[in-house]
């Protein structure tokens, strides 16, 4: 019990003092900025304050269309989750068959790996065409995190030992059982990190796809009308709204890691 | 158990018509050289490789693990990393559907058997080899098994570590009698532990002898009788030896 408390006491300590660093490198950049904008003197670079008040002001009245901030955000964030789960509902089981029918892969490896470099963008035209709406932005952003969590899952599955499977198949195991508790358990690190790379892939296509237009909401579309308005600061909300909106979702994403990866250790040089 | 085993590997002949019978609760020593086919026979034991041609009947049933209540000890650390101790060793009760009730029952039971007690949430990543090991082989006792085959599971442990390992094998083999395969190719430990010792040639693997070992039990192993019962092995290792070396030259002065 002492050990499990000093531990504990241990993670507290280490994860008290990042925040604090953290919150003095934030306030570093600020001022840094602050003075930076003071010496430019030019309304193309505002200072920080003017941000929080563009911010204050959108979050109170909306925008000159009348959609609120939360609108825009909502409307962007829903289209990422709906696109990202379909990458990842998609992703996982193409990778672990793919991954467990290595004939399979090494058959249709010309038509699967070519796709990989064809940028979520570069289907921006052709989306513009078939679809409209939410099916648009959801089919943009799942061809962006496709891949990241098909490829990592591929990987995976080439980790799993021989032995760890051998353990279960001598005490009886079906093949659907060393399926969900070998080979899942051995790839699911990879899997985690594969849908970090792809949620990054996600917000850069959102914003690529309502840049593209066809939408009237969406913070991609915020910044695009102000940007025809000239009105800098509301263009940066939108831009640290997407990075904070990003930040959030990883470090969702990391705790989850956190707490179910205790088993691994971890390596400190 | 009864087996008659002729197993190819391509075109490399592994064993080469081995029969043999084990008793209810023997604890068998299979000893032979190195790269002459152990593992594959105990793969064949449990029914995870099919033998070229051959069976190998558990009560008259052909072996599967499926059917039978087959444990495995391996040579290398088989842990599963993503689970702490006490779940480890239940993952035999847990594939063969126990009640939940029966497996805390029995995995507390053994823990406490093979000297794990508290460290039943620890990780393997936590343990050390030994412990290792030891969450192996309380892992393949946890089942009631019918056989329990065990892969040269000390081989990678220190000579302190091996000696204490062997004498809680044989309490726990003691207290839960059941039948033990036990591969080794150290004919200390083969004498120390079996009350038979299976001798294998080189490849393509044939018994060349069978050796009741008939000394009581705890065995003294600076005791007359067992350094001569393991000078009896030792000797027929080296005549094999001899022999493969005389095939050797003779082959060679044909050529």
């Amino acid at each position: 019990m002492s050990t499990a408390s000093l531990a504990g006491r241990w993670a507290g300590g280490r994860q008290f003092r990042p925040v604090v660093l953290n919150v003095v490198s934030i306030v570093a950049f600020l001022v840094v900025w602050h003075f930076a904008s003071a010496l430019v003197n030019s309304p193309f670079f505002p200072p920080p304050y003017k941000i929080v008040q563009a911010f204050v002001n959108l979050a109170q009245h909306g925008d000159t269309m009348g959609n609120s901030l939360w609108a825009h955000c909502w409307a962007s964030l829903y289209r990422v989750l709906v696109g990202f789960a379909a990458g990842v509902v998609l992703g996982v089981p193409l990778g672990l068959l793919m991954g467990l029918m290595p004939g399979f892969y090494a058959a249709t490896r010309s038509i699967v790996e070519p796709f990989r470099f064809i940028p979520p963008i570069a289907w921006i035209p052709l989306a513009i065409i078939f679809f409209s709406g939410l099916p648009r932005f959801a089919f943009l952003i799942f061809i962006g995190s496709f891949f990241p969590v098909f490829t990592s899952t591929l990987v995976g599955v080439s980790r799993v030992e021989q032995i760890h499977r051998k353990v279960a198949v001598v005490y009886g195991a079906s093949r659907f059982y060393v399926l969900t508790h070998i080979v899942l358990p051995t790839v699911l690190p990879d899997i985690m990190g594969g849908m970090r790379v792809a949620l990054g892939a996600a917000w850069l296509t959102i914003v690529a796809a309502e840049l593209s237009g066809g939408t009237s909401i969406g913070l991609g579309r915020m910044m695009v009308n102000y940007a025809e308005l000239l009105q800098i600061s509301e263009i940066v909300v939108g831009m640290v709204l997407i990075g904070a909106l990003g930040f959030a979702m990883n470090e969702i994403l990391l705790s989850i890691e956190r707490r179910l990866f205790r088993w691994r250790w971890q390596v400190t040089l | 158990m009864r087996a008659e085993i002729t197993h190819r590997y391509g075109d490399l002949l592994v064993h080469d018509g081995l029969r043999l019978a084990i008793r209810e609760n023997e604890f068998l020593c299979i000893c032979g050289p190195s790269g002459c086919g152990k593992t594959t026979l105990l793969d064949i034991f449990a029914g995870i490789v099919k033998p070229s041609a051959g069976e190998v009947l558990i009560d008259g049933e052909q072996a599967d693990p499926k059917r039978h209540n087959i444990s495995f000890v391996f040579q290398e650390a088989s842990t599963l990393p993503w689970l702490d101790v006490r779940a480890n060793i239940g993952t035999g009760l847990r594939i063969k559907k126990r009640p939940k009730a029966e497996i805390g029952r029995k995995v507390d039971d053994i823990i406490g058997v093979v000297g794990l007690r508290g460290f039943e949430s620890y990780y393997p990543h936590q343990l050390s080899g030994g412990m290792k090991q030891r969450v192996s082989i309380a892992r393949a006792f946890a089942t009631d098994a019918d056989l329990v085959l065990m892969d040269e599971p000390f081989v990678s442990l220190d000579q302190p570590t091996r000696e204490k390992m062997q004498r809680e094998v044989l309490s726990i083999w003691e207290h839960r009698r059941r039948t033990i395969v036990f591969v080794t190719h150290n004919l200390e430990e083969a004498v120390f532990l079996g009350d038979r010792v299976i001798m294998l040639s080189t490849k393509p693997a044939r018994i060349v002898a069978d050796i009741p070992v008939d000394l009581p039990r705890p065995r003294n192993p600076v005791s007359a009788d067992f350094t001569a019962l393991r000078a009896r092995c030792a000797n027929l290792l080296q005549e094999m030896h001899a022999d493969d070396a005389s095939q050797e030259s003779a082959s060679k002065h044909e050529a």
